[in-house]
């Protein structure tokens, strides 16, 4: 037996145990069987071992460039550098789909082995519900989209892979992005758990918050650095361009970021619970649908979706169930779920209400905004954008609002009013930011009224973080700094830390928007262009090998225009890939914390000269920047959790449970 | 148990609507009842819409599509920040040698559209800044890119959404240019 088929043969084993992880320990909480529920644990553990070798067989079937296996010779090639031989075993449909699914029995044994304290028949369920999302994707791996089909005749070499795919970014890109979607599933399994042991309550949310603050962290790395990669890789000076494949990994981040907010409530004060469950389920469905939309450049092309009727309608079937499903048990069991409210909405309830509100509404915009197009393209098969017009109208605006609410909401008070330092937090941050904008204004002539509200927000938001530190901090009251220090929640640490990340990213967006500088010229060798304060000269464009590309390589060099000090030496390049035939554009980036010199080369030649692009983009490393502080914020909160709950004894659960 | 509420079951009625929406326009496309690359407008057959545009160029002076009666003309919807846009710059490049062609910038700021044509090269005997996107309602657009073919009546005889394709070109737009003559 070959390793391919012995990988898949471990594939059909996980499918089998993941089924009796579905079904076994389900029939145990119903008879109230400790030894059936103890199923769950062990075929979950089982079935990511199973995984873990196909996955693995895989790998090695890439690195050794063994193009018997019909993946292999699709989407590899033996000139290839091993790393992107390595990610290259992703780097496609059926290969990233079966990432996918190690990723989702990975958290499932992860979840199995710990939460020893976790009430038994809440991870039972949980585990049957994991077991079901698990074997429903082995299905559709292993009937549609299988990664060991053997070829008859081995073709000599691969076709090789997507070239602007291999990208050290790339290579990790999607593994990050996975790790949040699929992280979120546990939240729906735990939300669907909910619905049917009816037991969702503060220990409920308790367990499932440190599951949602890690699938939002690794979510917002992976939106972060796809946004980087496309920003060096594409070679058009942007960072994010509302295009379908971006949207699809940002709705299900605004809806795990309400959900990260209202599973607060939860823990805190036993309210929002329906609410906080069906949150937990949109936030998957719609990991479910970005994946999917992306997975096998369905959005670039409907066409190869309708190519392959199974795996289209295996799509829109386990998108009816694992949605369809879920929501009608919301349907029946949500109303259960409802408690009196009992919370003025000038609060610190009120104030998460509203930021779930804003960000649902967010959610909504993108989800028009993105289907829209993708519907028309399905009817006609044609491609248009409505583009960033509609999302500068739309979606910063409520963005606006929401991040008005962040500074509001930490100072409230639960139940009802504010607490003793919001006066001084809301006073200080408003006199801030109408100063900023004041002086944005005197300064920049015909400034934007967005970019005028943005200076203002950055105002609001830092004055307002730094006002709460401060009031929170301050050796005026008693007990020394370190004393005060340690009594402060790791918690509320993460969410100055994931707060602050906003005023970075911000910072990076709009010194982008109002400062950069952009130059678009045909320059022989030895003429010289002026940007944002440097003298640019074309020295020569020369002609040089890869090792699977030929390359014409552009030597810039900057000199400061006032002082002539030499500054750095760029060299963009035009790229074509031998075996794929494909041309990319290699930007070259000089990143500093205050701008980014960025040059890409266009076509031409010595005689009629080359077309340049070059930008200046100040402040652009900023944004992602951000991205990695909110990551970190996340992550900082998830870990104090775990160091303060070991200990402090549990929770008591002293909200009465809705009874059947 | 029996709390039974009918606002709990809209997110399932909300999904189940846009899965049979998916679901049918799978199915159209699998079957290939539906005819791609065909979309219905109002407008054929119709006197092109008349709304006052500046000039990219200049500002003070207008776009009049009047000028142009007496030969076919295609109108074109396009964007600086549209990437589809882009792709078909080529192909309007390679047309515009046989048809004069009027650029009108769509919800876009003069100075990306200057830069856009400096990129991607200027096929356009003349084009109208939409700035707010009044001229493009008026045609009835449903993005960018879209292009419109007039009749020497002025008259809208065709029109296309989505990028303009060498496949467009010769089974389409070449056919009803024509007919016309």
């Amino acid at each position: 037996m070959g390793l391919t088929e012995f990988g898949h043969f471990a594939l059909i084993s996980a499918f089998v145990l993941s089924l009796i992880q579905s079904v076994v320990p389900l029939i145990g909480t119903a008879r109230h069987n400790m030894q059936l529920m103890l199923v769950g644990p062990a075929a979950a553990i089982s079935a990511a071992v199973a995984c873990v070798i196909a996955f693995g067989a895989l790998v090695t079937s890439f690195i050794r460039s063994d193009f018997s296996v019909a993946l292999v010779a699709n989407h590899s090639h033996s000139a290839k550098p091993l790393i992107y031989k390595i990610s290259g075993t992703w780097g496609n449909h059926e290969g990233s789909l079966l990432l996918w699914i190690l990723i989702l029995v990975i958290y499932g044994a992860v979840l199995a082995i710990s939460g020893r304290t976790m009430p038994a028949l809440l991870k039972a369920r949980i585990l049957a519900v994991q077991g079901m999302i698990t074997s429903g994707f082995l299905a559709f791996s292993l009937f549609t989209s299988n990664p060991f089909t053997r070829l008859a005749n081995a073709p000599i070499d691969g076709k090789g892979l997507n070239p602007i795919l291999q990208d050290p970014g790339l290579a990790i890109h999607p593994p990050m992005l996975y790790l949040g979607y699929v992280g979120l599933s546990i939240a729906f399994a735990f939300a669907v758990a909910g619905l049917i042991g009816g037991d969702v309550d503060r220990l409920w949310a308790k367990w499932m918050r440190p599951w949602i603050m890690a699938a939002w962290c690794a979510l917002t790395l992976g939106i972060a650095l796809g946004s980087w990669w496309a920003y060096y890789e594409l070679g058009w000076g942007g960072w994010w361009f509302w295009d379908p494949v971006e949207n699809a990994s940002l709705m299900p981040w605004l809806a795990a970021t309400a959900l990260l907010h209202s599973a607060i409530v939860v823990e805190k004060r036993g309210q929002l619970k329906s609410w906080t469950v069906l949150l937990a389920i949109l936030a998957f469905s719609l990991s479910l649908v970005g994946t999917f939309i992306v997975r096998s450049g369905l959005l670039t092309s409907v066409h190869s979706f309708a190519s392959d009727p199974a795996r289209g309608v295996f799509i829109l079937g386990i998108l009816l169930v694992a949605v369809g499903i879920p929501l009608l048990l919301y349907a029946w069991r949500g109303p259960q779920l409802m408690s009196v409210a009992d919370f003025n909405l000038k609060s610190r309830e009120g104030a998460l209400i509203a930021n779930n509100m804003l960000l649902v509404v967010a959610t909504a915009i993108v989800l028009l905004g993105t289907f829209y197009p993708l519907g028309l393209e399905m009817i006609t098969g044609a491609r248009i954008t409505v583009g960033p017009p509609y999302f500068d109208a739309t979606f910063n605006p409520v963005m606006g609002i929401l991040v008005v609410i962040m500074v509001i909401g930490p100072v409230m008070a639960w139940r009802r009013g504010a607490t003793p330092r919001a006066k001084t937090t809301l006073l200080a941050a408003s006199v801030l930011a109408i100063i900023a904008g004041v002086i944005g204004v005197a300064l920049l002539q015909d400034i934007a009224i967005g970019a005028v509200g943005a200076i203002m927000l950055i105002a609001w938001l830092a004055i307002g973080i730094a006002t709460d530190i401060w009031t929170q901090l301050k050796p005026l009251q008693r007990g020394g700094l370190a004393a005060r220090w340690h009594r402060l929640p790791t918690e509320v640490l993460g969410m100055w830390i994931a707060h602050f990340g906003i005023v970075v990213f911000l910072l990076g967006a709009t010194g982008d928007v109002l400062f950069r500088s952009e130059q678009v010229v045909r320059a022989k060798p030895g003429e010289v262009v002026t940007i944002a304060g440097r003298d640019v000269t074309l020295v020569r464009v020369f002609e040089r090998q890869g090792p699977n590309f030929q390359a014409l390589t552009a030597e810039l060099e900057y000199k400061d225009a006032a002082s002539g000090k030499f500054i750095a030496r760029l060299m963009p390049e035009k790229r074509v890939y031998t075996a794929e035939r494909q041309t990319t554009t290699e930007a070259a980036i000089r990143p500093r914390l205050g701008g980014d010199d960025y040059a890409v080369l266009g076509d031409g030649d010595d005689r009629i000269g080359y077309s340049l692009r070059l930008y200046y983009k100040p402040l652009i490393s900023w944004i992602w920047g951000g991205g990695a502080l909110m990551a970190a914020g996340g992550l900082v909160a998830m870990i104090g959790r775990r160091r303060q709950s070991a200990v402090t004894a549990p929770l008591p659960n002293s909200v009465a449970r809705d009874t059947a | 148990m029996s709390r039974f509420r009918p606002t709990f079951f809209i997110p399932l009625i909300a999904f189940l609507g846009l899965a049979i929406i998916g679901g049918l326009a799978l199915q159209g496309t699998l079957s290939g009842s539906r005819n791609p690359n065909q979309l219905p407008s109002v407008l054929i057959g119709k006197p092109a819409p008349d709304v006052p545009l500046p000039l990219l160029q200049d500002s003070q002076a207008e776009l009049a599509l009047d000028a142009y009666r007496g030969q076919p003309l295609l109108v074109n919807f396009f964007a600086s920040w549209c990437a589809p846009c882009r792709a078909e710059a080529p192909a309007l490049e390679h047309l515009s040698n046989q048809i004069s062609i009027i650029g009108i910038a769509y919800k876009d700021r003069p100075q990306d559209t200057q830069k856009f044509l400096q990129q991607y090269g200027n096929p356009f005997v003349a084009i109208g800044r939409d700035d707010d996107g009044r001229a493009g309602m008026a045609w009835g657009v449903y993005g960018v890119p879209e292009t419109y073919l007039i009749d020497p009546s002025g008259q809208i005889k065709w029109r296309h959404a989505g990028p303009l394709t060498r496949d467009v070109i010769t089974s389409q737009l070449m056919q009803k240019l024509a007919e016309m003559q």
